[in-house]
């Protein structure tokens, strides 16, 4: 089981072996969820949602630094 | 077992842990719209023949109020302003323009190397103040000018809730309790040469309108500023963020407590007297020596940046 993980920003990608929901490659990542979105074809997971071999998501970081 | 909305017990896209919730797309929509209104209808933010102009930067909470005010009905035309940050501008520049012209809303462009002699890389630092502290100060000042000769009735920023929480920590970390009197959902116009401030988003967390632009297909410039790395308000963001995880609603409670409990008593430190700048005729605090003229901190802050830095030439982007 193998998800590759898109981190931006900036933007890097990682290979994770053996995480079954997102919560898990989460935390495997040391991310906060709260700060974080996760996309999978174009669609948001929640921390519950199943992943499967072979899945590309993005974790895009929802934290801006500078005002609007 | 995957996670059920709240409303109508669909597969779930988003959890909103501080309301102890989590909406399908269409209830996300529902959720977002909902808290505007509220916040809109409570702090009187928009009337429904104003003319509002949205200050955009093609990020996420910017392009997600111009959209969502759309929606509403408002009149609502769109301000972009270049900063000159190189490649990051252009492209922001670009994004604020298709969501316009995909909508066919209104979108006013300006330019602080064309119009004020300077951009924002090379003035960090020579005025006294950051990159960031020049940015904050030229955007206040250039939204605010343009809304007057534009005619806009408000100025709308797409500040959000952890905006307001990490600015408010901030303050209160200072115990500057000037700034924080200032500090609310909306500013209203007190004397000719301000126009009326308001943040629609201040309920909504950044993650809530960066899941609306993704859920809306509404493209946004996801790279952070390339200036912004490591500045305060970041580092701030990340402290609560870890606070918020261990006990989801502490940002909520910690602003929307100060908003309802503790900002009416510190209106009274807001004792800031206004003056009208003796140089380009905008509001500024009058100076404490009565004999002296008022001249506003951006015309201070350009003055000295234009003695410092080479010629610029207008930017494109």
């Amino acid at each position: 089981m193998l998800v590759t993980a898109r981190l931006r920003p900036p933007d890097r990608t990682v290979e994770v072996a053996d995480v079954r929901r997102v919560g898990d490659l989460l935390a495997r990542l040391e991310v906060l969820p709260g700060a974080v979105l996760v996309i999978r074809e174009g669609t948001l997971l929640t921390s519950q949602d199943e992943l499967r071999d072979g899945d590309r998501v993005e974790v895009r970081f929802a934290i801006s630094g500078g005002g609007p | 077992m995957a996670m059920r909305c709240k409303r109508c017990r669909a597969a779930a896209v988003i959890e909103v842990r501080r309301h102890n919730a989590a909406f399908c797309r269409d209830c996300f929509f529902h959720y977002v719209g909902q808290q505007v209104t509220r916040a809109i209808a409570k702090h009187r933010m928009l009337g429904p023949a104003d003319r509002v102009l949205v200050a955009v930067s093609g990020g996420k909470d910017s392009l997600a109020l111009w959209d969502l005010l759309l929606e509403l009905g408002y009149r609502a035309d769109g301000l972009y302003l270049s900063l000159g940050i190189g490649a990051y501008s252009e492209r922001s520049r670009r994004v604020c323009e298709e969501f316009a012209a995909a909508r066919g809303a209104t979108l006013v462009v300006h330019d602080l190397a064309g119009e004020h002699g300077y951009a924002i890389p090379e003035a960090a630092g020579k005025g006294g103040r950051s990159s960031c502290g020049v940015c904050g100060l030229s955007k206040r000042y250039v939204f605010n000018r343009a809304a007057l000769d534009g005619g806009y009735d408000v100025v709308a920023t797409g500040h959000n809730l952890d905006d307001e929480a990490a600015v408010l920590f901030a303050n209160t970390l200072r115990w500057d309790t000037g700034s924080m009197a200032r500090q609310f959902p909306v500013l209203e116009a007190t004397r000719p040469g301000l126009v009326k401030k308001v943040k629609p988003l201040y309920r909504l967390a950044e993650r809530e309108t960066a899941a609306y632009c993704v859920l809306k297909g509404i493209d946004y410039v996801v790279e952070e500023c390339p200036l912004v790395a490591g500045n305060t308000q970041m580092r701030h963001k990340e402290t609560l963020n870890r606070m918020e995880e261990e006990s989801p609603g502490t940002k909520h409670n910690f602003l929307f407590g100060y908003l309802d409990r503790a900002a009416e008593l510190l209106r009274v430190a807001d004792d800031a007297e206004l003056a009208e700048c003796a140089r380009c005729g905008m509001t500024t605090q009058a100076p404490e020596d009565p004999a002296e003229a008022p001249v506003c901190a951006f015309c201070r802050s350009k003055a000295r940046l234009v003695r410092t830095l080479p010629v610029v030439e207008a930017s494109t982007g």
